[in-house]
């Protein structure tokens, strides 16, 4: 069995004393708002009428616990996520899985079995949200993303594909043909495998590699009781079935999104489970909006940015995506600078996935420092060359400024994206931002003087 | 159909609801009645949704 898995990460946050455990009984409408208070890593133990569960939830809602889930440093996560991508490690497939310890099939599956929470105060239902999706294309291979499930009926759930996705673009594929799109759903899966998941790859990168190379081991996977899939053995629990051939026409949402913004109603595709697999005395993951989202978004935004710059020549030293903008909508990057790579590495960056701010700074800013960005952008930057705007780009519905309700069932959004090239502008002498230091200051110390 | 789903849904066919506030009138229902009697409505296809994502049903 494989070192890495769900319960052994519950493990090392606990270790880390970043996880809190609540024993007296809580009823899933209780759950969220109490996750949400909670100043760790939560599991509770004892959920009113599922006495064989127990819900895990804000394992990753810090830059903290998403370190421990890295090993690494917290300012060493993007370049850590960089460097294990790059050496991806194929999947292997075992017989026998504790996912499949519990099957309900057929007439037997039940979603209300599933402690499932209602979340926030606007949502349209109890959700899923932290999945870990799998689909399948005859020319492109299996994928893998993650998509929020709303609770229909004890066998049906509604599933958020409005975005541009691929498994958005399989199931196109499979309704262009009339026929359902079969998916699998893991639920309870390694925070690293939720983050190669949500890493946007080409469309032929195998995700699951990519998991295989975050973990520095093979992600072990079992086949589906009732779909031609394949899914993690060590997950908590598994949901089998098909979308519907129904294209955007059911209801779904509002759901607490990513973006912080209760969001609107979408419509969706609807997703039949066929089989319902788990653990014994399985742990129900509830991914806690938006912190939990974002801290997964922000390293794969950030390596992504990583590797435009690189693909662009530019030489990185430091990049972030910062939580505000929910570690997705925009990078601020410091970069060694050769003339004309301020741009260079703006263009590249407003190139990564919905990016739609970007700062670039001379690598003797710190741009976790809001005061030193502020300083550049105040003197290294003049609007009318330093600014650059993109219009018409890619962009998701869940932003408000792209005024999405005025498009049709299952259209797409665009936008434009700003730039600011905030590096020493070329011809400028360096001596003029040459920095004010006090004299004496490496060696007269006040401690001296106290 | 169960008596909660009979419930919700006359109150559904009365005004547009949150699923919250349907919630709300229920905390004394175990959580997994309230979700199949939920799950009933949604089988006969009677939810509509109006442009604040409030739930309703149309008087037959």
């Amino acid at each position: 069995m494989a070192d890495k898995g769900f319960r052994s990460f519950l493990d090392d946050l606990d270790a880390a004393g970043e996880l809190k455990k609540v024993t007296k009984p809580v009823d899933c409408r209780q759950l969220s708002a109490l996750g949400e208070q909670a100043d760790q890593a939560t599991i509770f133990e004892n959920i009113e009428g599922y006495p064989d569960w127990r819900v895990a939830t804000a394992l990753v809602s810090t830059r903290k616990r998403l370190a421990v889930a890295m090993d690494c440093t917290e300012n060493r996560i993007a370049f850590e996520f960089e460097a294990k991508s790059a050496r991806p490690i194929d999947p292997v497939t075992v017989k026998n899985a504790p996912c499949q310890e519990v099957v309900m099939e057929g007439d037997d599956v039940d979603l209300t079995s599933i402690p499932m929470p209602l979340m926030h105060l606007f949502d349209g239902g109890p959700y899923i949200s932290g999945t870990f999706a799998i689909s399948n294309d005859p020319e492109h291979g299996p994928n893998v993303g993650c998509y929020r499930l709303m609770y229909r009926t004890p066998k049906e759930t509604g599933i958020d594909l409005v975005s541009p996705s691929d498994m958005r673009f399989y199931y196109q594929r499979a309704l262009d043909k009339g026929e359902p799109l079969p998916i699998a759903i893991a639920v309870g899966v390694h925070p690293l495998d939720m983050l190669a998941a949500s890493y946007k790859a080409p469309i032929d990168t195998s995700e699951l590699a990519l998991a295989g190379g975050l973990r520095g081991e093979a992600l072990e996977m079992v086949k589906c009781k009732t779909v031609d899939l394949e899914v993690p053995a060590d997950a908590e629990m598994i949901l089998e079935g098909e979308l519907l051939p129904i294209g955007w026409t059911a209801d779904e949402g509002p759901f607490g999104e990513f973006s912080q913004i209760s969001g609107d109603v979408k419509w969706n595709p609807i997703f039949r489970i066929k089989c319902i697999t788990h653990r014994k005395n399985p742990i129900f993951y509830m991914l806690q909006m938006p912190w939990e989202n974002d801290w997964l978004a922000a390293p794969v935004t950030e390596a992504a940015g990583l590797q435009a710059l690189r693909i662009a020549s530019v030489q990185p030293v430091d990049i972030r995506a910062p939580v505000g903008s929910c570690g997705y909508w925009s990078l601020i990057a410091s970069i060694k600078k050769r003339p004309g790579e301020g741009k260079n590495a703006v263009a590249a960056l407003l190139s990564v996935a919905e990016v739609k701010f970007v700062i670039v700074t001379d690598d003797d800013i710190d741009i976790y420092n809001p005061d030193e960005l502020d300083w550049a952008i105040a003197f290294r930057v003049q609007a009318d060359e330093d600014a650059v705007i993109l219009k018409g780009a890619r962009a998701k519905h869940i932003d408000p400024s792209v005024k999405s309700w005025l498009l049709g069932k299952g259209g797409l959004p665009t936008t434009a994206k700003l730039g600011i090239d905030a590096t020493i502008p070329e011809g400028v002498p360096k001596i003029l931002y040459r920095r004010i230091k006090n004299y004496g200051r490496d060696r007269i110390k006040l401690e001296d003087f106290e | 159909m169960s008596p909660l789903a009979t419930t919700l849904k006359t109150s559904l066919e009365t005004e547009a609801r949150q699923f919250h506030d349907v919630v709300d009138d229920h905390m004394d229902v175990p959580w997994q009645e309230f979700l199949q009697a939920w799950g009933e409505l949604r089988e006969i296809d009677i939810l509509k949704r109006d442009d604040q994502g409030a739930y309703y049903i149309e008087k037959s």
